[in-house]
């Protein structure tokens, strides 16, 4: 996992380095926010996937919860409550989606696998039927304040009167990945649940014969990737001032691979919010970077696939090594 | 009938720190039924990887049919004709019969397909060979376990083995089965197989060893016609030493005062109607044969397994305990047989098992960790039990065997455990170690801890204990003085011989 880390951090900062001298527009403020921005969804999927994949399961209902919570605020906006309650319904519907997963696979003893995957389908369902499977548009303008607001945003008059943008601001998405990222990064280092979290991943047996409610830490684990997910949902709605039910297809695929980049297994017990921050970033970096360079996005997604793969072979080679 | 099939002489085998095989013989002729006894660790199972291939001997030769032969891994020895049966076996559940006696052999038809009826047919002429009644196309998964052992049989004979061995090929059949596979083994001999078959049910062997061989500790002690000698006497030749200064003096004793008890405890099948008594500065060892249900006891006191019946009092209290969360807040601490798949995160650090049990006391109620009481709370048990560690944020899986287990013994002192169960607390643990976990067991039981120790290892229980538990067969059959009993004693009560109680 150490090597790992290390390995995705330097291809992190080689990616920077290069595009920055081969791209001439990607080392602007601009670009730099556009990749935060681009990034953000990405890390709150794969800040919730880490949570879960931790404790040894997976969550593949992510996409589709992600288009359900999406719809669900969407849908409350245009009948008129307000964009922060409709928000918050939103949240705690997706929230429903990871506690029902968590159920399942603790009381039902259901492989996460399965479980997941059936919540894949139900949310999916769920979204495209309510909906009929049209996008819910004409939504008030608040609506779009979370995807496509900032802070610290600076503009000036110029001579002819126009308002010109000096500085774009740092985009609501970009700090709330912050808050996020440091939320969930405490709360997995330095809280009893993240504890109990590793125990479990690391130990399921050991953890139980300690007296540490394996049940309940797989549930509060789902219920992490649920909410993220949820958050990830309104977040990308808000962007496009539309809730899109076809949203997020494939999208739990991206935030495990982010995962995995970032150094955390798949067997369970190790994993780190940080790990999962650059995996992500370096996926969102590989995107923006190739697109500016005009690469397809067939090709991107060959990188991407090399990048996932050089990433986990390069800890393996490595383990293999000190044997 | 006396022609010699196996052979070996001399034979070492050294593995790191241990010398598991000590110039030893084995001879075994056609159609004979040879069985190998010995304690845990005598070296059976190294002699019987050595016989078919798995392993090989460092010194010594081994001769087949009257040749030096030298087997580079057990594909090479079965298809030479040695065959060898594990207790757990080695079937696909959910093949057929028939597949899983021809994997990888299958008969084809041109083409290469697989030509199921041929097959079958003559799956089914090995069955018969056996006189059992299976039929090859049934998935193996719906056959009994006697069954699928018995496949196990075929499946050797299709390879056209002259030598089986059979390891505890009893330990989970039931009486009926037991006769069974009795009745297959005699069939086989005739047909000039020569078998053999390690138990520890010593009390099976008269109904078809011909001969017995007794290894201890790695070193061959005899070879006797079954006939000749009498069990006893065979127990005798397998525990044969006398003990030596291997364990640290006892500081604490009992002192009358009952810390916990057990009344009726049961759970169908497994435990039957168990009840005993455990004293303030007492060493309570459980002795037992492989199956005898020592861990079962365990696990069910400490709420891992479900129970059917009975009650636990803790001084005097009596205590409700349908989880681990119940034994642990009740004051009962469990230190697993298998510290690496029941005991330990070993993949995390030492400060973190060490306070996996009782994380509440380095937390606030808000459930934040507070870093620096946590590497105090380690350091200190580092300290006191003398793990050796570079730090407490060593990850766990680079400790040694013996500071792994001083880790677990850690966790439960955290949480300030009253009763401690040790379930073969020196399994795999190297002599220094062992006389130091045994050392922290005395001063445990001084501190008023109430210690239970299971363990195969009856000088390990002779030198450690006060009094001594037996069970059998889920049973508890003798519950002996420490002082005044001896290893030939404690066998015979485990072996079922004798029972001092029900």
């Amino acid at each position: 996992m150490v090597v790992q880390r290390f390995v995705a951090i330097s291809a992190l900062v080689v990616l920077f380095v290069v595009f920055s001298i081969t791209t001439p527009k990607f080392f602007t403020v601009q670009n730099v926010l556009t990749v935060g921005l681009q990034t953000s969804t990405m890390a709150f999927m794969g800040i919730g996937v880490t949570y879960v994949i931790i404790t040894g399961g997976i969550d593949l209902s992510i996409g589709s919860v992600i288009a359900l919570s999406g719809v669900v605020a969407g849908l409350l906006s245009r009948a008129g409550i307000a964009v922060w309650v409709s928000f918050l319904c939103s949240l705690l519907v997706a929230m429903g989606c990871g506690m029902v997963n968590g159920l399942l696979v603790t009381r039902l003893s259901l492989p996460p696998f399965i479980a997941t995957l059936g919540m894949m389908q139900i949310a999916r369902g769920i979204a495209l039927q309510v909906t009929g499977a049209r996008a819910v548009a004409g939504l008030p303008e608040k609506f779009g304040v979370l995807g496509n607001g900032a802070l610290f945003r600076v503009t000036t008059l110029s001579g002819d009167g126009r308002q010109v943008v000096t500085f774009p601001g740092i985009p609501y998405p970009v700090i709330i990945m912050v808050v996020v990222a440091l939320v969930f990064n405490f709360l997995l280092r330095r809280h009893r649940i993240g504890r109990f979290i590793y125990a479990v991943g690391s130990n399921e047996e050991a953890a139980r014969l300690s007296g540490i409610d394996v049940h309940r830490t797989k549930i509060i684990a789902y219920l992490v990737s649920g909410v993220l997910a949820g958050l990830t949902g309104i977040v990308m709605m808000s962007r496009i001032v539309t809730a899109q039910p076809n949203a997020g297809v494939g999208y739990e695929l991206d935030a495990i691979a982010s995962a995995v980049i970032g150094g955390t297994s798949l067997m369970g017990g190790s994993g780190t919010i940080a790990g999962t921050m650059i995996g992500a970033f370096i996926i969102g970096m590989l995107r923006n970077g190739l697109n500016m360079q005009g690469v397809s996005y067939f090709i991107q997604q060959i990188i991407i696939g090399l990048v996932i793969i050089a990433a986990v072979a390069a800890d393996r080679l490595q383990r293999r090594s000190e044997r | 009938m006396d022609e010699e099939l196996l052979r070996v002489e001399n034979v070492t085998k050294k593995f790191p720190g241990v010398l598991a095989l000590d110039r030893v013989h084995f001879e075994l002729r056609r159609g004979e039924v040879h069985a190998l006894v010995g304690e845990n660790g005598a070296g059976k199972s190294t002699l019987m990887k050595i016989l078919s291939g798995v392993y090989r001997p460092d010194e010594g030769t081994l001769y087949y049919k009257g040749k030096p032969v030298v087997f580079h891994n057990a594909q090479e020895a079965q298809r030479a004709g040695i065959s060898i049966i594990y207790q757990e076996l080695n079937l696909m559940p959910h093949l057929t019969v028939a597949q899983n006696i021809f994997i990888g052999r299958e008969p084809l038809r041109f083409g290469g397909y697989i030509d199921d009826r041929q097959m079958n047919r003559q799956a089914r002429e090995l069955l018969a060979r056996l006189h059992v009644d299976i039929d090859p196309t049934t998935p193996v998964y719906a056959l009994p376990l006697s069954k699928r052992q018995m496949v196990e049989i075929a499946k050797a004979l299709s390879f056209r083995s002259e030598v089986l061995i059979m390891d505890e090929p009893t330990s989970a059949l039931t009486e009926s089965e037991i006769e069974e596979l009795f009745k297959v083994i005699h069939q086989l001999k005739q047909q000039g197989v020569g078998i053999i078959y390690i138990s520890h049910r010593l009390e099976e062997l008269k109904h078809i060893a011909d001969r017995v061989t007794v290894l201890r500790d790695g070193k061959y002690i005899g070879t006797y016609n079954y006939g000749d000698v009498t069990l006893e006497y065979l127990v005798s030749k397998m525990v044969g030493r006398t003990l030596e200064h291997k364990f640290p003096p006892r500081t604490s004793s009992p002192t009358g005062r009952k810390i916990f008890e057990v009344k009726h405890l049961t759970r169908a099948g497994v435990l039957h109607d168990i009840s005993f008594e455990l004293y303030e500065g007492e060493i309570l060892g459980i002795a037992g044969l492989m199956g005898a249900g020592r861990t079962e006891l365990a696990r069910a006191i400490f709420g891992a397994d479900p129970k059917d019946g009975g009650e636990m009092y803790l001084h005097g209290r009596k205590l409700e305990i349908h989880s681990p969360v119940d034994a642990i807040r009740a004051g009962i601490g469990y230190l697993p047989e298998d510290r690496k798949l029941a005991g330990l995160a070993v993949e995390m650090l030492l400060c973190e098992n060490i306070t996996m049990a009782n994380v509440e006391e380095i937390s606030s109620r808000m459930g934040v960790i507070f870093p620096l009481k946590e590497r105090k709370v380690a350091e200190h048990y580092v300290r006191e039990l003398d793990i050796r560690t570079p730090s407490v944020y060593q990850v766990v899986k680079n400790l040694s065997g013996g500071n792994q287990q001083k880790v677990v013994v850690a966790k439960w002192l955290f949480r300030k455990a009253k009763v401690l169960i040790f379930d073969e607390p020196t399994r795999g643990i190297d002599v220094g170690a062992k006389y130091a976990i045994h050392r922290l067991m005395d001063q445990l039981a001084g501190q008023g801890i109430g210690v239970i120790m299971i363990s195969s290892e009856l000088p390990e229980l002779l030198g450690m204990t006060d009094r001594i538990l037996v069970l059998h067969e889920g049973r508890l059959v003798g519950v002996l003085r420490t002082r005044e009993t001896t290893q030939e004693e404690i066998l015979n009560y485990a072996a079922g011989l004798v029972s001092a109680l029900s």
